[in-house]
C-alpha cells in the first residue's frame, strides 16, 4: 500500500501546533515519515501540492470570508480532515475578539488600518467544512496526535477524550488546586493532556476547551464559593480558551 | 495466632529490615496529603496519616496497565508480579481490597490484578489520625476487614503486631519482637474500638435499611436531578474510590506502526462518555445521558447493587469522594440523608 499523503494548512493561528509536529525528536520523526508521506508542510519544507491527499491537518480559525474557497478546496481533495489545534477546533483564543467591539484599535493601535487585520467573527473550521476528527489543545498534545495518526493508519477510530481534566489529576494523585486555596477549571476542561499544569501547581486554563457537557453554572459557583472570586471574575474566567463554547458565545 | 510487641525504639530497625528484604510500599507524605509509595527509608513511613489520595488498590490495579504487548504477529502477556510488602493499610482500605479481590476473582479470574495481589504481604495498621470526611465508624458494620496478613496497632511505647497468616508471621524475624502481654493486647483492642467513635460523620441507619430506601428512590427523577445539579461529570468520586474497579481497554501503537500495547486505564461512570455505546454505522447512544442518571448509578452501586455479593455496601467510609468533589455533592452520608428524608 502506498504511504498516505499528509499535508498541513494554516488559517488564523500562530502555527505553533505545526511546530509541535516537528518536536518529536529526530528518531521518532524519521520513523514516522516511513509511514506517511508529508507532501505539504511549510514549517519544514518548501514543496506544495494540488494533488489529492489522504489526511489534511488544518490549523487555525476561520475568520475571513475570503478563506472559505480555500477551505472548501482542501476539503474536496482530502479524504480525512483533522482540525488541528484549538484555533481550528473551537476558534480557541481567537474567539476572544468576538467579544470585543474594536479589537483592531485595542490590539494594534496606530496600525489598526492595515488591510489584513480586517477579519470577521472567529469560528472553528467546522463552521465551513466537514471535520472528521479534532486534535484539541493550545498547543496540540503531540503524543495524542501521533496516536490519532496511528489509529487512522490501522483503520481504527481515533480515541479522543471527552472527560474533564480532574480524571487525569486524580489518577496521578495531584493535590487539587482548590485544596491548596487556589482556583482551577479542570472540572469543565477537556482532558487528554495528562494534566501537567495542576501537577506543577498551576490552575487548568482549559486550553483544550470545555468537555461537551461542561457544567458552566457549577464552574462559576465553585470559582465564587471555593476560590473566592468576585461574581464578575468568575463569570468571565473561562473565556480565554472557550469563548465559542460558553453560554454567551457570539 | 499469638500477638507480639515491638518497642517504639526498635520499630525503625524493623522497617529498615523489611525494606532490605523486599520492596515495601506504605503511606508517605505528599505536601499536606498522603500517598502510598515505595519506601526508601523508614523515616518516609507515615503511620500517622489520615487517608491517602488514592487507595492502595493502585498497586494491584495500576491507573494505567499494559495487558499485552505485541510486535507484528507476536504478542505476550505483561503480568510481571513483584513480591512486595504493603504496609500500614487502614482497616477500611483492607475491607475495600477484600471486595476488589472478590470482584476480580469471580467468574473469569483477572490475573492482571490477582497476580499482583497474591504475591503481596498485606500489613494493616491502626488509625492514628481521622480524615475530615471519614465515616468508616458507621458504614457496613456487618462487614469485617479480612484478607490482610497482619494487623499492627500503635499503643503506649510501641506497637502490637498480630499475624493473621503465615505470610504475616514470616515478617516477625525482621524485628525485635517479644510476646505481647494481655494488657497490651487489650490496649490495642481498645484503641481500635475507640477510634471508630471519632469519625466526624456517621450513617445513622443500618446498611439493609439504607439499601431499601435508596432503591425505593430509584424513580424519583426530580430528586436525582437535584442531587446532581452541580455535578461536573468529572469522575473524581469514582477515581479516588477504593471499591470502583471499571476500566477501559485501548490498543496503542508505537511509532513503528508494528509494535505496541493493549492497555487498560481506570474508567469512571460519572463521566458522560462512559455509557456511550456504538449502534453501528457511526451512530451511537448514551444509556445514562443525564447527570442525574449517572449520579444515581454511583449511589446505587455503592449502597444497593453489590450488597448481596459483598455481604454489605460497596462503600467503606474512607471519605475520599467527599473530599475530592469540587462541588461537594458526592458525600455518601449527606446524599443518603437527603434520600432518606425525601
Amino acid at each position: 500500500m502506498a504511504k498516505p499523503k499528509v499535508a498541513f494548512f494554516d488559517f488564523a493561528c500562530c502555527e505553533g501546533c505545526q511546530i509541535e509536529f516537528t518536536n518529536y525528536g529526530e528518531p521518532a520523526f524519521l520513523e514516522l515519515i516511513k509511514h506517511v508521506d508529508v507532501v505539504e508542510f511549510r514549517e519544514a519544507m518548501s514543496e506544495k501540492t494540488k494533488d489529492p491527499i489522504d489526511i489534511a491537518f488544518i490549523e487555525g480559525s476561520f475568520t475571513r470570508e475570503g478563506d472559505r474557497a480555500r477551505l472548501e478546496e482542501i476539503r474536496k481533495r482530502a479524504k480525512i480532515v483533522i482540525a488541528y489545534g484549538q484555533c481550528a477546533t473551537t476558534a480557541g483564543i481567537n474567539a476572544l475578539k468576538n467579544h470585543t467591539a474594536d479589537y483592531r484599535k485595542e490590539v494594534y493601535g496606530k496600525d489598526a488600518g492595515m488591510p489584513h487585520l480586517d477579519s470577521q467573527k472567529a469560528q472553528p473550521i467546522s463552521a465551513v467544512i466537514k471535520v472528521d476528527y479534532n486534535a484539541f489543545g493550545c498547543p496540540v498534545n503531540k503524543v495524542e496526535v501521533l496516536q490519532i495518526v496511528s489509529h487512522l493508519l490501522h483503520g481504527k477510530e481515533p480515541v479522543i477524550p471527552d472527560y474533564p481534566v480532574c480524571v487525569e489529576c486524580k489518577r496521578r494523585e495531584t493535590i487539587c488546586r482548590y485544596e491548596e486555596g487556589d482556583h482551577c477549571m479542570g472540572q469543565t476542561a477537556r482532558a487528554g493532556c495528562g494534566a501537567p499544569c495542576p501537577a506543577d501547581g498551576i490552575p487548568c486554563e482549559a486550553c483544550r476547551g470545555f468537555v461537551s457537557d461542561a457544567n458552566q453554572a457549577a464552574l462559576k459557583k465553585a470559582l465564587i464559593q471555593k476560590a473566592g472570586f468576585s461574581e464578575a471574575r468568575a463569570e468571565g474566567k473561562s473565556r480565554m480558551f472557550t469563548a465559542n463554547q460558553r453560554g454567551d458565545a457570539k | 495466632m499469638s500477638a507480639h510487641f515491638i518497642k517504639e525504639s526498635d520499630f525503625k530497625a524493623f522497617v529498615s529490615a523489611l525494606i532490605k528484604a523486599k520492596p515495601v510500599y506504605g503511606p508517605t507524605a505528599k505536601r499536606s496529603k498522603f500517598v502510598f509509595s515505595r519506601l526508601e527509608s523508614p523515616e518516609q513511613l507515615r503511620l500517622d496519616y489520615d487517608v491517602t489520595l488514592l487507595p492502595p488498590k493502585k498497586l494491584f490495579f495500576p491507573t494505567s496497565q499494559d495487558l499485552v504487548r505485541f510486535d507484528g504477529d507476536k504478542f505476550e502477556a505483561c503480568v510481571q508480579p513483584e513480591e512486595k510488602i504493603l504496609f500500614g493499610v487502614h482497616f477500611y482500605d483492607v475491607k475495600a481490597l477484600d471486595m476488589t479481590d472478590l470482584l476480580f476473582r469471580e467468574k473469569n479470574p483477572d490475573w492482571n490484578y490477582l497476580a499482583h495481589r497474591e504475591c503481596t504481604t498485606l500489613v494493616a495498621s491502626s488509625i492514628q489520625a481521622v480524615a475530615p470526611r471519614a465515616f468508616w465508624g458507621s458504614v457496613g458494620r456487618e462487614v469485617q476487614p479480612k484478607g490482610h496478613d497482619a494487623f499492627l496497632t500503635k499503643i503506649q511505647g510501641g506497637f502490637v503486631y498480630e499475624p493473621r497468616t503465615p505470610k504475616g508471621e514470616a515478617l516477625l524475624k525482621h524485628g525485635a519482637f517479644g510476646k505481647a502481654s494481655d494488657e497490651q493486647v487489650a490496649e490495642a483492642r481498645k484503641a481500635n474500638d475507640d477510634i471508630k467513635k471519632r469519625c466526624p460523620q456517621e450513617l445513622k441507619k443500618p446498611s439493609a435499611s439504607i439499601a431499601r430506601k435508596v432503591r425505593a428512590a430509584f424513580d424519583d427523577e426530580t430528586l436525582w436531578d437535584k442531587l446532581a445539579e452541580d455535578c461536573f461529570s468529572c469522575g473524581s468520586c469514582n477515581t479516588v474510590c477504593p471499591t470502583c474497579y471499571c476500566f477501559d481497554v485501548q490498543d496503542v501503537w508505537n511509532v513503528d506502526q508494528k509494535s505496541g500495547a493493549r492497555t487498560r486505564t481506570w474508567d469512571a461512570c460519572l463521566t458522560r462518555e462512559f455509557a456511550e455505546v456504538s449502534l453501528g454505522a457511526g451512530a451511537h447512544e448514551n444509556f445514562r445521558e443525564s447527570r442525574g442518571e449517572r449520579f444515581r448509578h454511583r449511589i446505587m452501586r455503592k449502597a444497593v447493587y453489590l450488597n448481596e455479593k459483598l455481604g454489605g455496601p460497596a462503600c467503606v467510609g474512607c471519605g475520599r469522594c467527599s473530599s475530592a468533589c469540587t462541588s461537594d455533592i458526592a458525600d455518601p452520608v449527606r446524599v443518603i440523608e437527603q434520600i432518606v428524608k425525601a
